[in-house]
């Protein structure tokens, strides 16, 4: 379990008004800082100089979706080791147990309560191994 | 008509054939007795005749005065059997029954013999004693033609003979015998000589007779038995032209089923090549008429189901089994692939050897089409319908929580009503995907090892808002009995939030609904209890079926998709439990459903 508590969140989602609530949740209501990724494909470069505590991924992106760009970030060392979680609409159990088989940290289905979603994010941060 | 057993049938199951086999094997005996006899009657006339007339020519003869009182009594004698025997002749041939009253008729026949025999022995015994030299001498010359006469009529049968023999004979012996003249004593003598040499002669044509006779019937089986055979062969031929009859008229028929058929029907040979195609087939694959005929099989086979093909076609050869609702890719003349479904039938002889392989196949791809594009879209409707809401209710959500700071009274009613009815939409989108998935059998289930009592704790923290929305207390036991049911999490707290929410929905302002728990041998079972208006007579058998709502106002004014029992039988029964309602006490319904506990071999088993 780490011992520093959640601070750095990078979303990767090309919906902009996902992007602002989810913004909004995170920091009105989480207190986090949070970062926005619109093109998947820049989404790893943007990785290294944010340095998230945890990454967010959509599932469903135009040009890289979420499971490609997670398979990208695992090939480069500087990437691979973030925690990451997957946001779907879509995926089926069946799909979801296979994300987490390869190294996913969890899943929260869409819709997600904005509420809730910084207690969400925080309760699998903890879970983590440290 | 069945062929193969045709020419195996016993020809001596024919009933009518068998009748005259055995009438044949009866009659015999009595057939010839009656022909006998049927002889002897054809020859008393000559018997009559020849009595009539060498008795007139011997009263001739023999005529004078001095006897004539005993002349006229033989002459009635002579009449009189004359007329006894010709009405014995008549009656004999009216009779309609000769061959049943044979021996009875014989016997008759006997009877005229020894009448007749007997009047000529009475003139040998009277007349000779009382004539002279000449008439003497004709006398007995006149009985001796009369008794080898006799041989010719009477030979029919030789006993018929020997009586009337010796009634001519024995008067007139005894006569000669005791005439005390020694001529007439040796002539006395060789009477018997003359007797036994007759009746050994008739013996002799009587066996001839009967020989004749015998060989006649032998001939005749031979006639019977040969039309016999005759009639079976012409039974048999009109049989077989029948049987060639129907095989055409089905042949026929097969054939306009086939040439017909929306499918494609092929036939193959052990060889692998094509024997018979029916046009659907040719137009499936895009050859001209007969093109494909004499082609191996695997020209229609894609090139990557080849591997796969050989082995399955080694199998259905040698096994002779059949393959139902099998899909194949299939290739088309221009190359294109199809993806087909096949019925495969061999053809298999009695001895169990594959004489040819008949396939039956439709195209399946734009079925498969058809398929892959309502997956699609039930996938497109899932993420598209989902990602406005999320920004919807995430919208109205963070409004409405405060965070975003305070908002005019009458601004947050429109906002929390529109934030319900958002998540109402997302809860019918959910309950449709879910029917979909039910329908098409793809419903994921994993199950694990669950604490029921955290999963109904958590239940009601999910559900008390709701509730108190209603103004409905949700109330459970202070203290749960633990107990590790098998089921899936995320399902199973689906079907709780259904018979809450439900039980909340339609209980009255004020009133509680009391959540039970209680361990039972293999299961955990589940209430949920209300004091709603209860379930109507007529809606209680189709409760958990789809679409079924008790009463289209309420469910105007109490929302839901009348989905969500039909999705939580189907749920709970993936979970091998069981869900159900009763009436509850006092007014009310309660919803049960019985989850079956932890058992280490059902663990992760999906649907």
């Amino acid at each position: 379990m780490p011992t520093r508590p959640l601070e750095k969140v990078l979303y990767v989602e090309d919906d902009e008004d996902i992007q602002r609530i989810v913004r909004m949740s995170l920091e009105r209501v989480g207190k986090m800082s949070v970062e926005i990724v619109s093109n998947s494909s820049q989404a790893i470069d943007r990785m290294k100089a944010f340095k998230p505590d945890l990454v967010m991924l959509d599932w469903m992106m135009p040009e890289m979706d979420g499971p490609t760009l997670f398979r990208a970030m695992q090939q480069d060392p500087e990437v691979a080791s973030l925690p990451v979680i997957f946001i779907t609409a879509k995926a089926s159990p069946r799909e979801l147990e296979e994300l987490v088989r390869l190294g996913a940290k969890g899943t929260i289905s869409k819709p997600f309560s904005p509420k809730d979603l910084p207690d969400q994010l925080r309760g699998l941060w903890h879970a983590l191994p440290d | 008509m069945d062929l193969l057993n045709a020419p195996e049938r016993s020809l001596r199951d024919e009933p009518n054939l068998a009748l005259l086999e055995k009438q044949r094997a009866q009659a015999d005996p009595r057939k010839i007795l009656a022909d006998r006899v049927e002889q002897l009657y054809a020859q008393l006339w000559i018997a009559i005749l020849g009595a009539f007339a060498v008795g007139g020519i011997a009263t001739f003869e023999l005529w004078e005065p001095r006897y004539r009182g005993l002349m006229l009594f033989w002459w009635g004698l002579v009449l009189l059997t004359t007329l006894a025997s010709t009405s014995l002749l008549v009656s004999y041939r009216r009779s309609p029954n000769k061959l049943d009253q044979a021996e009875q008729w014989l016997r008759w026949h006997g009877l005229a013999a020894l009448a007749i025999g007997s009047v000529w022995g009475f003139a040998g015994a009277v007349f000779f004693p009382a004539h002279t030299g000449e008439q003497q001498v004709f006398l007995a010359f006149l009985l001796a033609g009369v008794v080898t006469g006799g041989i010719p009529v009477f030979s029919g049968s030789w006993p018929i003979f020997a009586v009337f023999a010796a009634s001519v004979l024995l008067p007139f012996t005894y006569i000669l015998a005791t005439f005390g003249n020694r001529l007439f004593m040796e002539l006395a003598a060789l009477a018997p000589v003359f007797y036994a040499v007759n009746v050994a002669i008739a013996y002799r044509l009587a066996s001839v007779f009967s020989t004749g006779y015998r060989l006649r019937y032998a001939y005749s089986e031979l006639t019977d038995d040969y039309r016999i055979l005759n009639k079976r062969l012409g039974d048999q031929l009109l049989e077989l032209q029948e049987a060639g009859r129907q095989v055409e008229e089905s042949g026929r028929k097969l054939a306009l089923f086939a040439d017909r058929a929306p499918i494609a029907v092929i036939e193959i040979g052990t060889d692998g090549c094509i024997q018979q195609l029916n046009p659907s087939a040719e137009a499936l694959f895009g050859y001209a008429p007969a093109e494909l005929l004499g082609k191996p099989i695997q020209t229609l086979v894609a090139p990557a189901a080849q591997a796969a093909f050989q082995q399955q076609w080694q199998t259905l050869v040698e096994t002779g089994s059949p393959l139902l609702a099998q899909l194949m890719r299939n290739l088309r003349r221009d190359g294109l692939e199809v993806v087909c479904e096949w019925t495969v039938t061999p053809l298999v002889n009695p001895d169990g050897r594959v004489l040819s392989v008949v396939a039956q196949g439709r195209d399946m791809s734009s079925q498969l089409e058809a398929e892959r594009m309502k997956k699609e879209f039930t996938s497109t409707l899932s993420h598209e319908l989902r990602t406005p809401l999320t920004s919807i209710i995430g919208s109205l959500q963070l409004v409405n929580s405060g965070v975003m700071g305070g908002v005019d009274k009458d601004v947050l009613e429109l906002t929390v009503i529109a934030e319900r009815n958002g998540q109402r939409l997302l809860d019918l989108i959910n309950d449709l995907l879910d029917v979909e998935k039910i329908r098409a059998g793809k419903f994921d289930i994993t199950l694990e090892s669950l604490a029921i009592d955290d999963v109904l704790k958590e239940a009601l923290v999910l559900n008390r808002a709701f509730a108190e929305r209603y103004r409905v207390e949700l109330k459970a036991a202070d203290s749960l009995p633990a107990a590790c049911v098998c089921a899936d999490r995320k399902r199973l707290l689906q079907v709780l939030t259904n018979l809450i929410s439900n039980a909340a929905k339609f209980s009255p302002a004020g009133e509680t609904v009391d959540i039970g728990l209680q361990q039972q041998s293999h299961s955990v079972r589940v209430s949920v209890q209300d004091r709603g208006p209860g379930i109507p007579a007529d809606f209680r058998a189709k409760i958990f079926t789809r679409f079924s709502q008790a009463d289209a106002a309420t469910a105007r004014q109490k929302g839901g998709t009348g989905l969500g029992l039909a999705i939580c039988k189907h749920l709970i029964e993936l979970m091998h439990g069981a869900i159900g309602f009763q009436d509850r006490p006092g007014g009310g319904t309660i919803f049960w459903i019985e989850i079956p506990m932890q058992d280490v071999s059902q663990t992760n088993k999906e649907n």
